[in-house]
């Protein structure tokens, strides 16, 4: 585990986030994990806020339905545009108001379609996952903690619905919304509450195996 | 003399509280402890107890502040109610302002704002208890939190003050140090870079002894250091 300021390595390397380089020398600028492959060297964030990155799966919640577009709260210091265009289907927004196909408080699974340089996030429908979410249940969790509840090749949500037999979807952002039977639901959320407070600890799809086929 | 003064700052060498010249009072920094923000650290620091807690990067309001290319830094230095013996007003004064500037300041260098515009980064600072040197016991605990907030930073900023007592030149003072010594020189550095972020001065010191001054704060400021990241290593059981 590295520090803000640590000494990580020197030379040349690629440079991720969590990292940065002053007088030929690399140093971690956040607390967390170094990470390096192929001469591409990164710090994992222990902590922090959700920093949108382009493709990354969210789910949003409708703020607001303007003329042409709706803003989206993705959980982020920067709220989100969706786009008319951008929504799965077409629309002629001079004949519907985009607050009857969305209203503020619906939930979205979109994807980030591109982030300029001012910060600016455009989300967009127009992939085969994204979808607009009715009924379910929203879960937090730390933004940070999302890769686990994946697990490799998403091994571990894979698991989860399976067991489960829940509708899952994990958005990148730390939100994750669940939908399926009640009972069933309890337990798809018991298990990502101990991903999340187990996640670097080893053994955990184990534990979270036994946790799903007990009963 | 003044109510309170005492004869003698130092008897044998040893100071009112039976520390050494050169010598810390006893540290104590905990990480992560309030579950609503973002980050959050408290220290105790001899009689001092300060929670500091760290949200952001977050939306800008009031809208107007917001600056395109970067992210602004909060900072609020409060002290609470009971944190003295005389009952302090609650409220900002001028006091409170003035650290909750300095802080900022101290603290800003080592932010990496640019990574976030349009979006602040606010820090809380309370003061529960003070016992002398609570601005630089709230910039360590501020940095530890904005650390445990994972905000992205070139370094921890470990603070520490040195002064003059009873002719001698010491090392973070105490409350009756504080009150009726002859200076007070507060120091928060960068200290893989060996600057300085915060210096302030309170009385009067020549050219030598705030040299001696500043070094004896410095080389507290990097026991301090240590403290921090090992409160931060502690509470994500880092290796």
């Amino acid at each position: 585990m590295v520090l803000p300021g640590e000494l990580i390595a020197e030379g040349e390397y690629k440079l991720g986030e969590g990292v940065f380089r002053e007088q030929g020398k690399i140093y971690s600028s956040v607390m967390g994990l170094v990470d390096e492959k192929k001469g591409y060297l990164r710090v994992i964030p222990l902590t922090g806020k959700y920093i949108p990155k382009v493709e990354d799966f969210v789910v949003g919640k409708i703020e607001d339905a303007q003329f042409s577009h709706w803003e989206v709260n993705i959980n982020s210091a920067y709220s989100a545009i969706l786009n008319a265009s951008d929504y799965f289907r077409e629309i002629d927004i001079f004949q519907t108001a985009l607050a009857k196909i969305l209203a503020p408080g619906d939930l979205i699974f979109a994807i980030v379609r591109e982030i300029t340089p001012t910060k600016k996030v455009y989300v967009t429908m127009a992939d085969k996952m994204a979808r607009s979410l009715k009924g379910g249940r929203l879960l937090k969790i730390s933004p940070t903690k999302v890769p686990r509840v994946i697990g490799k090749n998403s091994s571990m949500i894979s698991m989860i619905k399976k067991e489960t037999k829940c509708d899952i979807l994990v958005g990148q952002n730390g939100r994750i919304w669940l939908n399926g039977e009640a009972e069933r639901i309890n337990l798809a959320v018991k298990a990502i509450e101990l991903i999340e407070r187990e996640a670097h600890t080893a053994g955990l799809t184990k534990r979270v195996e036994d946790l799903l086929t007990v009963r | 003399m003044k109510v309170g003064e005492p004869e003698k700052f130092i008897v044998k060498g040893k100071r009112l509280d039976g520390r050494k010249l050169d010598e810390l009072r006893e540290i104590k920094i905990e990480a992560g402890i309030l579950k609503r923000a973002d980050g959050s650290a408290y220290v105790e620091w001899g009689g001092n107890k300060v929670m500091a807690a760290c949200y952001g990067p977050r939306e800008v309001h009031p809208r107007h502040l917001a600056r395109s290319d970067k992210a602004i830094l909060r900072c609020t230095y409060n002290m609470a109610p009971f944190s003295v013996s005389d009952r302090k007003r609650p409220g900002p004064d001028r006091r409170s302002r003035e650290i909750s500037k300095v802080t900022r300041e101290a603290l800003e260098p080592v932010v990496f704002t640019n990574l976030f515009p349009r979006t602040a980064i606010d820090v809380f600072i309370e003061v529960l208890q003070a016992n002398a040197g609570t601005r630089c016991t709230g910039i360590a605990a501020a940095s530890v939190a904005l650390a445990d907030a994972g905000i992205p930073m070139r370094d921890l900023v470990p603070s520490c003050a040195a002064g003059k007592v009873g002719g001698e030149i010491v090392l973070d003072l105490f409350d009756v140090e504080d009150n009726f010594g002859e200076a007070d020189l507060p120091v928060a550095m960068i200290p893989r870079k060996n600057e300085i972020t915060l210096l302030q001065m309170d009385g009067n010191l020549t050219q030598e002894e705030f040299e001696k001054a500043l070094k004896l704060a410095m080389e507290g400021c990097i026991k301090v250091y240590e403290l921090q990241k090992e409160a931060l290593r502690r509470k994500y059981g880092g290796a």
